[in-house]
């Protein structure tokens, strides 16, 4: 059986500086139309007309994405929670979003587009 | 039934970016001369903006080489593909690559790297696969013009009428190949493993946002892998930016100029090893490596005109003036198809574009009864459904016995 060598791209080959493509511009706009449509505690602080390179873009993405799976994970859970606890939490939630109206996700720092992302 | 189709469980798709056939195995007609590329002496040339005829070139590089990205959008492809003629009863002669990319830069010699091809020695890991197992010397972009449209083909059978970039909401009339395979009766399993939440998936308007739960990330695909949980259909999306992951920088894998090509070598590399290594696996799947459109650099064959799709693009959407009915097909795209069950040196001259992918596993799994589009319907499957009577011209896993010469990368 043959076994063939495949070779590693040099470490120069990463840059997250470099410009974003029309196909990458192009995605972050999809990302921005779908945060668009998600409740306020789910999006972002970025400013996706913003993004000029594919480490911004990227970040942007990574945030989109995840709030997308958040949001439908937490109407997954209200969902299969006990009706009585359902109706508190939808009261509790009405409270809440009272007061939290602009604020962003608690579990994301606020950062501005460009910076390092900071390992979880 | 021959044994190989018997015993087919899994079909696994992985779409790169943005290459042509010439331009990633051109280079293999000097080494089987029923695959349909470029050898020097060849006469396909393109002009460049002095009239000059440019030749292709095997002096294609890594990265760093196309900049700008080539203009892939539908006004410019058009342009590739028919040279600037824009008569009414116009042919492809697929001489416009050159003076498409002199628009970008003003730069003639810049202009002519778009002729430029990889040398076999180049991707040890797309030629061979390519010579081990199955390359098809007609496998075309679905429409000519960029990614999303061209993507939404592999999911849909159609792109709606789309041929930018721009989102795409799809009625409820047709549905993804997903949907149709996880509502059927009996219900089956498929997924799309995006890289990471990073790089996420292009399948954004539609399937992200209504049913995330198709979705994996491709640690996910190599766990499964190794457990033997692979759904029946398998869509893998590669990495579409360089970034910060859980595990360190993470280089952009999928291809798309300006991204490291070694970097897509070692990607594909990784997917045929991940399910090589289980042997159960490994007897029962079928992967399919394609790129989802030509990115602007050149190819030889023109693209053959097809059936209409039900959707028209006017002439603003294409940026033309003059509308589109989804009657041709896009430039020809590497399409490789992997299985231990095909013979060495299969080469496929069939007609296929990325249609043919919801085609095949629609009729592989589900039958014919699904609403699809005209273009899906009349769109040729690269694997044929199970039945008494299959058609040994067409079935490409066509082998008694499974190989035990494959071979293995390490990655």
């Amino acid at each position: 059986m043959v076994l063939i060598t495949v070779p590693k791209p040099p470490k120069s080959a990463y840059n997250p500086d470099r410009p974003v493509t029309s196909l990458l511009k192009s995605h972050v706009e999809h990302m921005r139309e779908a945060e668009s449509k998600l409740p306020l505690k789910y999006r972002s602080e970025f400013y996706a007309k913003a993004v000029r390179t594919e480490g911004e873009a990227a970040e942007y993405i990574r945030d989109v994405t995840e709030a997308i799976l958040e949001a439908h994970a937490d109407a997954a859970r209200r969902r299969r929670a006990p009706k009585h606890k359902r109706k508190l939490e939808i009261a509790a939630a009405a409270d809440e979003g009272k007061d939290t109206a602009h604020k962003p996700r608690a579990k994301r720092a606020k950062k501005s587009v460009g910076t390092k992302r900071r390992k979880r | 039934m021959p044994t190989g189709l018997d015993q087919l469980q899994h079909i696994v798709v992985l779409m790169m970016e943005n290459r042509s056939f010439d331009h990633m195995l051109g280079s293999l007609k000097a080494v089987n001369p029923a695959i349909d590329g470029y050898v020097d002496g060849d006469p396909f040339t393109n002009p460049d903006t002095n009239g000059n005829p440019v030749k292709p070139q095997p002096l294609a590089e890594f990265q760093a080489q196309l900049q700008p990205d080539p203009d892939h959008h539908f006004p410019a492809v058009d342009l590739q593909i028919f040279g600037g003629d824009t008569s009414p009863n116009r042919k492809p002669n697929m001489q416009g690559f050159v003076k498409s990319y002199f628009v970008q830069q003003g730069d003639v010699s810049h202009s002519q790297k778009i002729m430029y091809y990889f040398k076999q020695s180049d991707l040890p890991v797309l030629t061979t696969l390519a010579l081990e197992f199955a390359v098809f010397n007609r496998w075309f972009a679905s429409i000519p013009g960029p990614t999303i449209c061209n993507r939404a083909f592999a999911h849909y059978g159609t792109s709606f009428g789309r041929v930018d970039l721009n989102p795409i909401y799809p009625p409820e009339t047709i549905k993804s190949i997903y949907t149709r395979l996880i509502n059927a009766n009996p219900k089956h399993t498929a997924k799309v493993y995006y890289y990471d939440t990073t790089s996420s998936t292009m399948e954004v308007a539609n399937l992200l946002q209504n049913q995330p739960e198709l979705f994996g990330t491709y640690s996910q695909f190599l766990d499964d892998c190794k457990k033997g949980t692979l759904p029946e259909y398998s869509f893998i999306e590669p990495n579409y930016s360089d970034h910060e992951g859980d595990s360190g920088e993470e280089i952009a894998n999928d291809q798309h100029p300006d991204h490291n090509i070694q970097a897509g070598e070692a990607f594909i590399a990784a997917v045929y090893q991940a399910i090589k290594n289980n042997p159960t696996l490994w007897q029962n799947t079928a992967l399919l490596i394609t790129y989802d459109e030509h990115g602007a650099i050149f190819d030889h064959v023109p693209p053959p005109s097809c059936v209409k799709d039900i959707f028209t693009a006017d002439g603003n959407a294409t940026g033309t003036g003059v509308p589109f009915q989804f009657d041709r097909l896009g430039v020809r795209v590497p399409a490789v198809l992997v299985s231990p069950w095909i013979p060495k040196g299969t080469v496929v001259n069939r007609v296929f574009d990325h249609a043919s992918i919801p085609a095949t596993i629609t009729k592989f799994f589900l039958g014919d009864a699904w609403p699809r589009s005209p273009r899906e319907i009349s769109a040729d499957v690269f694997i044929e459904p199970k039945s008494a009577n299959v058609d040994p011209a067409r079935n490409l896993l066509s082998l008694a016995a499974m190989r035990a010469d494959c071979p293995d990368f390490n990655v």
